[in-house]
């Protein structure tokens, strides 16, 4: 996959690696979970996370493989405007902030995003609402995975079937084990070793080969990365930043961390972490700018960021960037489970098979589904290009764009705009999605997310102006604190 | 139009100094938090 001939890790390292982080987790997962005893504990981690642990988490799950693989990538493809476009992702943590806040206050007994909708506005919209955001949500976890595989096989030479389940399975293990509260805590400890690795290996890079050196070079060979007027670049940057808020705005991931964290917090927290993470893929990509410097020669463009680091560094580098990518990918996996199964319990099993389910129903179905995520991710991911649309990560993260970008307006919609028209809410995620997809085949894999956004826009303000639906914001909070162990 | 060596080390020690001092300040406010009762 990678064109590497020689993993940069001996195997056997790798796998002493393997072996203690997953044990660490695991073990952390299951002491932070001891004493969860409703779902509410499970699922939201007690509602009450405190600052600390609340801008972690929110770093920690938006720092994906991508960023620590692909930042590097981007910044050999698309030279300086690459880092600094993939950093403009952290738009997405810092413009949620506000709307972490408004969900805190409309329903602070709320579970997940899918509550939201329902309430807000009705079934219909709720369940078209849930095919967007399962579909999203499973193709992340499904590229995850893979990512997973595919990244180990490259660093260590461990076979791709074999990296991807023991990471999985790992994840399953200790977000069945401790719910949001251990993938909370693993956030933590996963976003110190994240950053702090990036930023060892960041400053080893210009201790040893110098901005004059990297500047000089760069020049020499490749002058268009330095280039400020790369369109190819500047389309990349607007892009990132629309899929990446759509993929905030609408996922559970971030919705049930709204939920969960403290009074107060929610706003602090994606702030704060949306401003620290913008420093993380300019450290990452900037790495990459060093190859012509150093003389590497890049067989894989993913791949430059651990070559540059078991160059620099040599097997010392090659640990920390293992650590690194284990950590990354951890902390998104835990987090995409925990909250996709929240939404299918919530939702799904609640929502339309056992409208009675008692809270320990819940708590025990959240567990079932955990598993059940995590063989059906791990049968997608097994099979990777032997289904059609799951071919690579790219292309599987491209084709959920529509899906993710149609979901924007109805969201921003829902939570500021009174009068917003609940059956327009759903023909715009309908209607941005399909033409979206359309677009993804008939135009190119780069304008779905675009045209899936441009058109649920058009559709969501036509629908409210045609038919304004005023809206008691109280109703929220009001049906929101009977929801639990009621019917729906 | 390119970018300067001054410009470009300027953005990434900028950056580097951010994902350094992260995980101090990380550190700090969960001792902070840990202190106050307010982790959880």
């Amino acid at each position: 996959m990678t064109g590497l001939d020689d993993p940069i890790l001996p195997t056997s390292i790798a796998w002493g690696l393997l072996a203690a982080f997953s044990v660490l987790w695991v073990v952390l997962g299951w002491w932070l979970g001891r004493r969860n005893k409703t779902a509410e504990d499970h699922m939201l981690a007690g509602r009450n996370v405190g600052l600390a642990l609340a801008t972690a988490t929110a770093m920690a799950t938006w720092v994906t493989a991508n960023t620590t693989m692909t930042a590097p990538q981007l910044a050999l493809q698309l030279g300086v405007w690459g880092m600094l476009g993939y950093s403009l992702g952290a738009l997405g943590l810092i413009l949620f902030a506000p709307l972490a806040r408004r969900i805190r206050e409309l329903m602070p007994r709320g579970f997940t995003s899918g509550d939201f909708i329902r309430l807000r506005f009705g079934t219909f919209t709720w369940r078209v609402f849930l095919v967007v955001s399962l579909i999203y949500a499973f193709g992340w976890l499904v590229s995850m995975a893979m990512a997973g595989g595919v990244l180990i096989n490259a660093l260590a030479g461990i076979d791709y079937r074999v990296g991807m389940t023991v990471i999985l399975t790992v994840c399953v293990i200790y977000t069945l084990l401790g719910g949001l509260r251990a993938v909370i805590g693993t956030d933590f400890i996963q976003t110190i070793i994240i950053i702090a690795g990036a930023a060892f290996i960041a400053w080893l890079t210009i201790d040893k080969v110098g901005f004059e050196a990297i500047h000089f070079n760069l020049m020499e060979e490749r002058p268009e990365l330095l280039s400020l007027l790369f369109p190819a670049a500047i389309m990349f940057l607007f892009n990132n930043l629309l899929f990446g808020v759509g993929e905030i705005f609408h996922s559970n991931v971030w919705w049930s961390r709204a939920f969960a964290f403290g009074r107060n917090v929610g706003f602090r927290a994606y702030l704060f972490g949306g401003l620290l993470w913008l420093s993380i893929p300019i450290v990452a990509g900037f790495i990459a700018l060093a190859t012509p410097a150093l003389g590497i020669n890049v067989p894989a463009a993913d791949m430059v960021g651990p070559l540059v680091a078991a160059e620099v560094l040599g097997l010392t580098g090659a640990i920390v960037v293992f650590i690194v990518v284990f950590a990354a990918l951890a902390s998104s996996l835990d987090s995409l489970l925990a909250a996709t199964s929240d939404l299918v319990t919530r939702d799904i099993y609640r929502g339309h098979i056992r409208p009675r389910a008692s809270e320990q129903h819940q708590f025990r179905a959240t567990k079932v589904i955990v598993v059940l995520l995590g063989l059906l991710t791990w049968l997608a991911a097994s099979y990777r290009g032997e289904i059609p649309i799951v071919g690579s990560l790219a292309e599987l993260l491209y084709f959920t764009g529509a899906f993710v970008a149609s979901a924007i307006w109805p969201i921003v919609a829902g939570l500021y705009w009174k009068q917003a028209n609940p059956q327009g809410a759903a023909w715009s995620m309908i209607l941005g999605s399909g033409i979206g997809l359309a677009s993804y085949f008939l135009i190119g894999f780069y304008v779905a997310a675009l045209v899936g956004a441009a058109v649920s826009l058009a559709v969501m303000v036509l629908a409210t102006w045609l038919a304004p639906r005023p809206f008691d914001w109280d109703r929220l909070a009001r049906e929101d604190t009977h929801a639990m162990g009621s019917p729906a | 139009m390119t970018i300067s060596t001054t410009a470009l080390s300027i953005i990434v020690v900028i950056a580097t100094l951010v994902a350094t001092l992260t995980p101090i300040l990380l550190i700090a406010l969960f001792i902070r938090d840990w202190k106050k009762g307010r982790l959880w």
